[in-house]
């Protein structure tokens, strides 16, 4: 899967799961779109059935760190090139 | 310290329609809220009683999704009515957020909805290698999910109690509210409960024989508290709330009296937890008037719990006659809306609220032919014009908890 693939998977998941308006790639999650931790987590769950993978502890903990739409395709890019899966 | 306790603002949904204007309207038509059971393709082909109170007209909410993220049905209910309610109210963003406001509220058990969600999908084995518990499934679903989801949506940082004691939960919230208010440590509680459309409810019920099975093809005529036809109780859904305020402070700033909370009592049975018991009612009442401290002659209405179960309400007519003899008039208000559980209190109160702001009384639905073990009792005959000063809102739980909580007309608090 590409990243502008997984670009595209993203961004429609924000929209229409999170009820985003017009999300940038580079918008705060938070501050811009009102992203809460807890959203963090149903977002991660979304993601690992995007991938077909689960994700484990120590990489969902990484997730918390994200702030923007680019952080989260950056964090996937490195979680599939890191397990190889 | 003792003050007293006023309400200032309530709201209600219910299955005879969602504020005063419906709700005054259906109880002057007799008209009943209970419908055909809706299918939930799982329980209901299993169900004897086919009827349940329902609420099966639009609400208009307008909750954004991070409100709505933390809700099951049983919060829309609650967080609607707590918003309408703090809306009519008039208190300033300010105080609610001062930590001089608490909330009251509960439900039966959370959202039996979103439990099920989850558990349908460990049963039906799907998403078996991926998180299959959405991150708020248990906020959603939680025992006290309609309390905190309350404090969440309009930023208050009072006391919190979460009632959950079934039938009670609601009267339970509003009493202990009263209590916050009257002994000062709190200056103002939002209090109520809520239900959502459930059938493990009615299937416990089914299961103990206590539900309605005769009507199933004429869902209006039942439940019949107090007849001699009736044969068990109709589960419902709902949503109330009331604000109680200290009387001084609600006066100074110019609120709307819509009643006084002049006394309460919860006590329980100390033993079966099915059984009505007449000894644990006929005291939670003279708890209350004791409260209170009136005579019983000065109750003049009786909002009857009445479930229109077959021993219940033989009991309850005992206990009424026991403590109030045969002046007060009676009505089993469920008749109308069915046993809308964790908030059949806060219906309750509020439906009598409204009868006494407009003078009058409604009759007990359905009561064609009084059952002669309960006919000692003075049932409203009909609607009647009545100027009604104090009334006694009684509820009693399985668990064997009981409570009454006694009210004086708005229009009499000075």
């Amino acid at each position: 899967m590409t990243r502008d693939v997984l670009q595209e998977k993203i961004l429609t998941i924000l929209i229409q799961d999170f009820e985003f308006q017009q999300p940038g790639l580079n918008d705060n999650l938070r501050d811009d779109h009102g992203f809460d931790s807890i959203d963090a987590i149903e977002l991660l769950a979304k993601i690992e059935r995007v991938l077909g993978f689960s994700l484990t502890r120590e990489e969902k903990e990484k997730a918390m760190e994200i702030r923007t739409i680019n952080d989260i395709l950056d964090y996937l890019e490195r979680i599939r090139q890191g397990s190889g899966r | 310290m003792k003050r007293r306790v006023v309400i200032t603002a309530c709201s209600a949904i219910t299955p005879i329609g969602y504020g005063r204007q419906a709700i005054v309207d259906s109880l002057c038509r007799g008209r009943s809220g209970v419908k055909p059971l809706r299918d939930d393709g799982l329980l209901t082909g299993h169900i004897h009683s086919r009827v349940f109170g329902t609420v099966d007209y639009p609400i208009a909410y307008e909750f954004n999704r991070s409100q709505r993220k933390t809700m099951g049905p049983v919060a829309y209910y609650a967080c609607q009515v707590a918003k309408d309610t703090l809306a009519a109210s008039g208190l300033s963003r300010d105080f609610i957020g001062s930590g001089r406001l608490g909330v009251a509220f509960g439900s039966t058990h959370g959202s039996p909805t979103v439990q099920r969600e989850i558990y349908k999908t460990f049963f039906q084995h799907l998403e078996t290698e991926f998180s299959s518990i959405g991150a708020v499934d248990y906020l959603r679903s939680m025992v006290h999910t309609t309390a905190v989801n309350i404090t969440r949506m309009f930023g208050i940082t009072g006391r919190v109690i979460a009632s959950s004691t079934a039938c009670t939960t609601s009267s339970q919230a509003i009493g202990f509210g009263y209590e916050m208010v009257k002994y000062g440590m709190q200056d103002a509680m939002l209090c109520g409960g809520a239900d959502e459309y459930d059938t493990t409810t009615v299937a416990v019920f089914d299961n103990l024989l206590a539900c309605s099975v005769g009507y199933n093809d004429r869902p209006a005529r039942t439940p019949r508290p107090f007849d001699r036809g009736r044969d068990g109780l109709v589960v419902g859904e709902g949503g109330a709330a009331v604000l109680l305020e200290e009387y001084e402070a609600a006066r100074k700033r110019g609120a709307p009296i819509l009643g006084e909370v002049i006394g309460f009592a919860c006590n329980n049975n100390g033993g079966d937890l099915i059984l009505p018991n007449l000894k644990g009612i006929t005291s939670t009442l003279r708890l209350a008037l004791a409260d209170a401290a009136i005579e019983p002659a000065a109750v003049d209405y009786v909002s009857a719990h009445a479930t229109a179960t077959k021993m219940g309400d033989i009991v309850e007519s005992q206990a009424i006659e026991a403590v109030y003899g045969q002046k007060p008039h009676v009505t089993g208000l469920k008749s109308y809306t069915g046993h809308t559980m964790g908030t059949c209190g806060a219906i309750e109160l509020i439906m009598t609220l409204y009868m006494m702001a407009e003078g009058f009384l409604a009759p007990t639905l359905n009561l064609e032919e009084v059952d002669p073990r309960c006919a000692m009792l003075n049932h409203t005959p009909g609607v009647i014009e009545a100027t009604t000063r104090i009334a006694s809102i009684q509820n009693f739980a399985f668990g064997g908890v009981n409570t009454c909580l006694l009210v004086k007309n708005g229009s009499e608090v000075g």
